[in-house]
């Protein structure tokens, strides 16, 4: 009997980590080339602080990933998270902690009912969170009447705006890059301090397998549905704080998060990927966004080069693994 | 008479098998012509050749007297031959006329003509005698009946030869008794049939001539009365043990393990037995005996939907695998790749994900029982051969891959393991290993339960083994049993007497 030594699952992991990476470095670099100013620490925390929402939608949406789904409907908590605020909070500073534990709590219902469709009623994920993405799209507008209303008070803004500024070293740092650190240590620590990430990964791998293999399945689903949920209230808390309340603060942004992973390295229909995907294939396409931007490229074509890279994305991934078959 | 069918010196070869090897078949112009073998023996193969489904490597195929070659099996289907299989093709949401005419629909100036087709439906079905509406929807009839339509279906292209692989497989005593009345009336109008079937009492029914394949040779054909059914069940099985299992336990076996009364559910009937501490116990049984689904049963992936399981005296709920896991009942599946692995995770993960899955939601993933050297040395101890253990296990050896999963079980420590076709598909030395594995698991007080197709493993490895017919347990062999015994006994001849065989 012979074993070929082929490369382990931890190099395969180990290049898909520097392939995120890589192309956030060389996205960035460009961005520096046309606008040198964004090397400097400032500019740099600016850049993080806005891609704060997308960094952290990505990280939840990896759960989901990991076990074999999609989230389709974080857009849509996200928006409903910044009306449902300025609703709830009208103005009122006193209020605002007790409302983001309001939408905590919103946000983890719509998880909840995610994960329990797809885990009891094997519904596709793809389409119970597409019905879920309209079911609270429609909610959240017909609550507030289809337009903005209500008002943030300062202290809610603050954690998408607030810049602290005279810091040693970098000279200012973000609220919402504290936030980041905190999230993707949570996001890291679920993955990779507990057993959780190895369920998810087998059962994203091969959900039959798993399951005979003792793996609570449901249980495993369910969770990554309250995780992407959390991270969409929390995103969703972000924007609000930086770019106020608008009806249409979340669109568009789950499909972001899922080209976020599959740029990161992440297997689209789970069993391989990172914490370290989301984080850098985030950091990749904001970075690309940006660079669009200061080329001058219309608006409307940022949404057509996002799909050539996920397709792209996706279909370099496919590619790798059937070479490696 | 110039043979209907005249397939000679057909050979096959798949990558590592020869699944035929000059092989010579023929069929008379209104002969039922049996093949028997057992899984694996190159049935299946020979009639995928005669369907154009697959192109044999040597070989000649005549159809009353002219070489014929089929590339397509629609070219097949043109030449009058028709294969009736175990699963049904029809359309289940589609009428009985519109299933019978599918692909070669009555049309009258461009449109759908739907009375004639309805017409012809009801003629050809009458002319089998199959009292069904052509208006029915294929859904609503039984499996017996679906069976008849396509049977309808194969007459409408005016079948000669109508292969039927193993067709009372899905049906009841009145199901088979009808579908053997209608092969007589066929044969009678001339068409040849070519009939697979593990059912003996069947075979020895219907059948003109027999003739008998073994790991892909033909043993022999002869007329059905110069074909005693216990020559066939020694024909079929005839081989010799290998040395390579473990010696027997020398200690009888200890407490009951295991007890299972009156276990039932749609697959499996009034199912009990009892596992004793330190015993093997083998179940043997044909492709739809219920073997499989009595070990899904046990682990919970299929449970009892009545009937009591104890361990150790007490009574336990099997409802879903976890519960079993919990239980101290471990599963190695049939099908390894589909049920067994994690395929893109690493050797290490895979034989954690029990542990790590029984554990609390925030245990470590690598602290204590579940660090790298802890199930690197159990990997080690088994002989999973892997140049690193954190490597995908889809990368390695059918044997080592299996070898991983025991690890898995053994790490949870379970009490009970149901093994199935625990060695399909894995080289000797690998084989030998997990035989030996087994044993040392039985010694230590612990029971295991191994569901196999392979005989000579079930003889060699088992203390006692269970054969399974039709649901049932149709009796209980002690070690030292012959294949022809179990053969008996899975082919639901128990009440027969088999002096012949050992004469």
């Amino acid at each position: 009997m012979t074993t070929v030594p082929l490369p382990s699952s931890r190099r395969a992991a180990g290049i898909a980590l520097n392939a995120g990476l890589v192309i956030f470095v060389v996205l960035y670099a460009a961005i520096a080339l046309l606008q040198p100013n964004y090397l400097e620490p400032g500019l740099f925390m600016n850049f993080l602080r806005r891609a704060a929402p997308l960094l952290i939608l990505a990280c939840g949406q990896l759960y989901v990933i990991l076990t074999g789904g999609f989230d389709l409907s974080m857009g849509a908590v996200a928006t409903l998270v910044v009306l449902a605020a300025s609703i709830l909070i009208n103005g009122d500073p006193d209020a605002t902690w007790a409302v983001i534990g309001t939408l905590y709590v919103m946000g983890i219902a719509v998880g909840l009912v995610n994960g329990l469709v797809v885990a009891f009623l094997k519904v596709p994920s793809i389409i119970t969170t597409l019905g879920t993405m309209l079911l609270v799209n429609g909610l959240a507008l017909a609550w507030s009447g289809g337009a903005a209303r209500g008002d943030l008070p300062d202290n809610f803004r603050n954690l998408g705006r607030l810049v602290w500024r005279g810091v040693p070293v970098i000279g200012t740092l973000p609220l919402a890059v504290v936030v980041i650190a905190g999230f993707v240590a949570l996001a890291w620590w679920g993955l990779n301090g507990t057993v959780y990430g190895k369920r998810a990964l087998a059962v994203g791998d091969n959900p039959r397998a798993a399951e005979l293999a003792g793996t609570p399945v449901a249980v495993t689903r369910i969770l990554a549905f309250v995780v992407s949920a959390v991270s969409a209230v929390t995103a969703g808390i972000l924007l609000g704080g930086f770019s106020g309340v608008s009806v249409n603060a979340g669109e568009g942004l789950e499909l972001q998060a899922i080209a976020a992973c599959v740029i990161g390295g992440a297997q689209l229909l789970g069993g391989r990927g990172s914490i370290w995907s989301a984080v850098f294939g985030a950091l990749s396409l904001f970075a690309l966004f940006t660079l669009l931007n200061i080329l001058g490229l219309p608006q409307a074509l940022r949404d057509s080069i996002q799909g050539l890279i996920l397709i792209a994305a996706v279909g370099a991934s496919m590619w790798r693994s059937r070479k490696r078959n | 008479m110039t043979a209907a069918l005249s397939m000679s010196g057909i050979s096959k070869a798949f990558p590592g098998v020869r699944a035929l090897d000059n092989v010579d078949f023929d069929c008379l112009p209104g002969e039922v012509h049996a093949i028997c073998g057992e899984n694996g023996a190159g049935k299946s193969t020979l009639m995928k050749i005669l369907g154009g489904s697959y192109r044999p490597d040597a070989g000649t195929i005549q159809l009353a007297g002219t070489t014929v070659h089929f590339t397509h099996p629609r070219q097949a289907a043109e030449a009058g031959i028709s294969i009736i299989h175990q699963e049904l093709s029809l359309l289940p949401h589609r009428t009985v006329a519109e299933n019978i005419f599918m692909g070669r629909e009555i049309a009258r100036r461009g449109l759908l003509d739907k009375a004639a087709m309805r017409r012809k439906a009801a003629q050809l079905l009458g002319r089998i005698g199959a009292e069904i509406d052509p208006q029915a929807l294929v859904s609503s009839l039984s499996i017996a009946m679906q069976q008849l339509v396509e049977i309808a279906k194969a007459l409408l292209l005016d079948a000669r030869i109508i292969v039927m692989d193993e067709p009372t497989a899905a049906l009841d005593e009145r199901g088979s008794r009808t579908l053997l009345t209608l092969v007589q009336n066929l044969r009678r109008e001339g068409v040849s049939i070519v009939y697979i079937s593990h059912r003996m009492p069947e075979v020895m029914a219907i059948a003109d001539r027999i003739t008998i394949l073994k790991d892909g040779k033909k043993v022999w054909t002869r007329p059905r009365d110069a074909a005693p059914v216990g020559e066939i069940v020694r024909a079929m099985v005839g081989r010799d043990l290998d040395d390579f299992y473990p010696a027997p336990p020398s200690s009888p076996p200890g407490a009951a393990l295991l007890a299972v009364q009156d276990g039932t559910n749609a697959a499996v009937q009034d199912v009990a037995f009892t596992v004793r501490a330190g015993e093997i116990v083998g179940v043997a049984g044909l492709e739809d005996s219920g073997k499989g689904a009595l070990a899904q049963a046990l682990v919970g992936d299929a449970p009892f939907s009545s009937g009591t399981i104890t361990l150790r005296g007490k009574p336990v709920t099997l409802r879903a695998p976890r519960q079993a896991t919990a239980a101290g009942i471990g599963y190695l599946p049939g099908d390894r790749k589909r049920e067994g692995l994690a395929l893109h995770q690493s050797v290490r993960d895979n034989a954690l994900l029990t542990l790590r899955s029984m554990a609390g939601l925030l245990a470590r993933p690598q602290g204590g029982a579940f660090a790298s050297n802890v199930i690197d040395g159990k990997l080690r101890e088994m002989d999973v051969r892997a140049a690193d253990f954190g490597q995908e296990i889809g990368t390695l050896s059918g044997g080592n891959q299996q070898k991983a999963i025991i690890v898995r079980w053994l790490a949870q420590a379970s009490d009970i393991l149901v093994f199935v076709e625990p060695t399909r598909g894995i080289d000797i030395a690998a084989k030998a290993a997990i035989y030996e594995t087994m044993r040392s698991f039985a010694d230590s007080g612990r029971g295991i339960v191994v569901v196999s197709s392979d005989m000579p493993e079930l003889i060699g490895v088992a203390d006692r083994i269970l054969v399974m017919h039709r649901g049932r347990i149709s009796g209980e062999l002690p070690r030292g049993a012959s294949e022809e015994d179990i053969m008996h006994l899975a082919l639901g001849l128990a009440d027969q007497p088999h002096r012949e065989v050992h004469a």
